[in-house]
């Protein structure tokens, strides 16, 4: 959506994501899709060597004469087990998105109590 | 192995995302690089966010949890040498932990300092941005704050600009 945005404006953009899906869907200029959590688009903290594999990678495709819409990947291995680091980037406290349709359902569960 | 967009996310939140419809950009604006990776001006632009607590306000996180279909579409500025002290976070839709432990794996200004030193990019630009990343609504983003950012980058002389959306 920025990328859009600062391409028309005369600016390369390479964009970092997990969600590589989403950048296709969208239609972004250039898109590196990496496998890590959420919220650690370059990495895991305190780790250079990771986020200067991401980086590269990212620098790399800024080069690429193939776009607009093109796409690459980097590889990197994630130092914690899937279902930790699946919990681990979700906020403590849900978001007010996430608690508004919990409500919504709950208010819809008991209203089909209701009427049974 | 292709990345798996889906591998981290609870499963309701990945079926919101399988089946969630968005027009694709057509055309895919373009812009190709104008020159080698060792003359290029580089600016940051992360959604994660982040704010300099000594510079700026937090994004509105309280309007947010009165009205949760409405996230703060401003942005913020971080200079290239700013440090973890420095930083807080109002994205609620993330642990933001990590980041305030290392800022650089959403907006690396340390490690584009460092490239620039080793003379692999041109340079980083004294100033780089943070938007927030929960937008349900992308037209003000569309319409006034990403073309006044970009302006901001046009008028440092950046030629590229890495993002990290989160």
């Amino acid at each position: 959506m920025l990328a859009q945005t600062f391409e028309e404006a005369g600016l390369s953009t390479v964009l970092v994501t997990m969600m590589p899906f989403w950048a296709e869907k969208i239609g972004a200029p250039r898109t590196l899709g990496v496998e890590v959590p959420f919220g650690h688009p370059l990495g895991m903290p305190g780790d250079r060597e990771m986020q200067m594999k991401i980086i590269g990678a990212a620098l790399s495709l800024l080069g690429e004469t193939r776009g607009p819409g093109v796409m690459s990947e980097v590889e990197v291995e994630w130092p914690q087990p899937s279902d930790e680091a699946r919990k681990d980037w979700q906020p403590l406290e849900a978001s007010p998105i996430i608690k508004m349709m919990r409500d919504q359902a709950q208010a819809r569960a008991q209203e089909r109590r209701q009427e049974t | 192995m292709p990345v798996d967009s889906f591998k981290y996310l609870p499963r309701s939140i990945a079926a919101y995302f399988q089946t969630l419809r968005v027009d694709r950009a057509d055309p895919i604006a373009w812009t190709p690089l104008s020159k080698p990776l060792d003359e290029c001006r580089f600016g940051l632009v992360t959604t994660a966010g982040i704010y300099d607590m000594e510079r700026d306000p937090p994004f509105d996180a309280d309007r947010e949890k009165r009205q949760p279909l409405w996230g703060d579409p401003t942005y913020r500025r971080l200079g290239r040498g700013v440090v973890e002290g420095q930083i807080a976070a109002s994205h609620l839709h993330i642990n933001n932990r990590d980041i305030l432990a290392d800022v650089n794996i959403v907006l690396p200004v340390d490690r584009f300092a460092e490239l620039e030193g080793q003379g692999v990019i041109g340079s980083l630009a004294a100033e780089n941005y943070s938007f927030m990343g929960y937008q349900p609504n992308t037209i003000e983003w569309r319409e006034r704050y990403g073309p006044e950012v970009a302006g901001l980058l046009k008028d440092e002389a950046v030629d590229a600009v890495l993002l990290t959306p989160v």
